[in-house]
């Protein structure tokens, strides 16, 4: 089978600082697929450019097939690439409901009837069906990202881009919200999530990518990459603690 | 008794500048484009229902039924060129581009019907009036303008909170990048705006050019008191911008009753009062965050 998303020979610097330097890899249709890294390593600006809000300097995003470079971020959203948001962007004057309709309206092409029954299922999975009448602007740190989420998922997304949704929450949040990704991943809907919980990256994913320096420096089976030379290098100090506790 | 009437005359004006402002603050609220052509667009209404009536026979009084729609296409064209354009540059860029409008459509209005007044004649329906005491005239054109500025408001208010297409016009307006990544074609929608706001305005220099005269260079005036009408009643706020409209049109009449002079120059201080009182204006919204 033909991968869903393909990253081909990526290249994009900011001014003189490289974000990604010849970056290749591939993504399997439903796959659970994360990625670390330490700050500044271009795993966002990755995102920005899966999602269109970022144009590489060079390389090809293919996604089923069908290279998607020219795309705006909206027409690729309805080819089934979702994402969410590091810091939660809801569109806050409106409610809870309202802002997941508008995807499944927009991202899921779904009208009437159908829209609403997308927009009510993800926020059943990711358990905000009491807050559908709240003001998404009065939400909480948790609920907003259960929102970015709920709203990635309405639009019937083939692939989630998840940019840090766990930061900052505590142990008990972080573990509702592994719940809601792997719900999604095992109803087929590839899951890429960068994360720096390592721990929540371990409970969810199968395959680790470890981003530094604009480069690849490790892909494969999460404790293989946690435990490679190269990548505790990067990582000295408290992740290496959270390599040791898988290895 | 005069000054009573002073407010009721204040009051029907309101609608007026009321129904100018509320394609101003659309297009504030939902582009952020401060559009100093606003004024000069009524203008060309009216000098488009000056060359088109004739032609269609169709009454003046339904003169807008021609220029409104064909302002609403022409408000979504612009908007997905020239405007659009300058916006992707920076929001200084398209500031300049509407005042650059401004220029060059007084401009080509000058050239093409010179600088002489022109009005759209409705005959005596602009004369007749109510007259509960012989001090009050109440203009039954004034009462229309302002029935239908609450009417359109009202709409307005309606398609917005309501509509799936007004949905998409709060989602852009509050982040059109986040609106983007969940498939929202936001250009489209802000190509939709524009359309609502022309056609406001249309309907807002058609109706002005049935009560006094326009030229050329009027465009200015009308953008002033849009732009009074919306601070006064805060940014953001359909109903404010009504209240805004009607609280500067009984200031202005209220200083001409003072003294004839006093008219404008009373509008301009109630304005700067509410400025420095209540910055957000009288219904700004608190933004949250």
């Amino acid at each position: 089978m033909a991968p869903l998303l393909e990253l081909v020979h990526v290249k994009k610097r900011f001014g003189q600082v490289t974000i990604a330097e010849d970056v290749s890899f591939a993504v399997e249709q439903g796959a659970a697929v994360g990625i670390v890294g330490p700050n500044g390593a271009g795993k966002t600006t990755l995102f920005g450019v899966v999602s269109g809000d970022v144009r590489p300097d060079a390389g090809d995003v293919v996604f089923d097939g069908r290279v998607v470079n020219r795309l705006d971020p909206a027409a690729r959203c309805r080819l089934g690439i979702g994402r969410t948001y590091q810091v939660p962007r809801p569109f806050d004057k409106m409610t809870v409901f309202e802002n997941v309709l508008v995807a499944a309206q927009q991202g899921a092409r779904a009208r009437g009837g159908v829209s609403h029954a997308h927009a009510l299922r993800a926020l059943e999975s990711t358990r905000l069906s009491d807050d559908a009448n709240r003001l998404a602007g009065s939400l909480g740190l948790l609920q907003r990202k259960r929102l970015e989420l709920a709203r990635a998922i309405a639009t019937q997304p083939r692939l989630l881009l998840l940019d840090e949704v766990a930061g900052g929450l505590t142990d008990l949040e972080v573990r509702e919200l592994v719940d809601v990704v792997r719900a999604a991943n095992a109803q087929g809907i590839a899951v890429i999530w960068i994360e720096h919980v390592v721990r929540a990256l371990l409970a969810t994913v199968d395959r680790l990518l470890c981003l530094a320096g604009g480069e690849v420096i490790g892909d494969g089976l999460p404790r293989d990459v946690l435990a490679s030379p190269r990548v505790r290098d990067v990582y000295l100090g408290t992740d290496a603690t959270a390599a040791e506790s898988v290895a | 008794m005069s000054w009573l009437n002073a407010i009721i005359q204040g009051i029907l004006t309101g609608g007026f500048y009321a129904l100018f402002a509320c394609g101003l603050s659309l297009l504030f609220g939902v582009m952020g484009i401060i559009n100093l052509a606003h004024g000069d667009l009524a203008v060309i209404a009216g000098y488009v229902a000056v060359l088109l009536i004739p032609e269609t026979h169709v009454p003046v009084v339904w003169s807008f039924v021609v220029v409104v729609p064909i302002f609403a296409v022409g408000g979504y064209i612009l908007q997905r060129t020239l405007l659009q354009a300058s916006l992707d540059r920076d929001p200084f860029t398209t500031l300049l581009v509407t005042f650059g409008l401004s220029v060059v459509a007084e401009n080509a209005l000058l050239e093409a019907f010179s600088s002489n007044g022109q009005s759209l004649n409705i005959g005596s329906l602009i004369a007749h009036s109510f007259n509960p005491t012989t001090s009050i005239s109440l203009s039954y054109f004034s009462l229309t303008v302002l029935g239908v500025a609450v009417v359109v408001l009202g709409a307005l208010q309606l398609f917005l909170s309501r509509s799936g297409t007004g949905r998409l016009i709060r989602a852009v307006a509050d982040d059109k990048e986040a609106a983007q990544l969940v498939g929202v074609n936001y250009r489209h929608i802000f190509g939709i705006a524009a359309a609502i706001a022309f056609a406001t305005v249309a309907l807002a220099g058609i109706a002005s050019g049935m009560y006094t005269e326009f030229a050329p260079t009027s465009g200015p005036a009308n953008l002033l008191f849009a732009f009074e009408s919306v601070v006064i009643g805060g940014i953001g706020s359909l109903w404010g911008t009504l209240v805004g409209g009607i609280v500067l049109g009984v200031a202005q009449q209220i200083g001409a009753q003072i003294n004839p002079a006093y008219q404008v120059l009373a509008g301009h201080i109630v304005f700067l009062a509410v400025l420095a009182v209540r910055p957000r204006g009288l219904f700004g919204l608190r933004t949250s965050s």
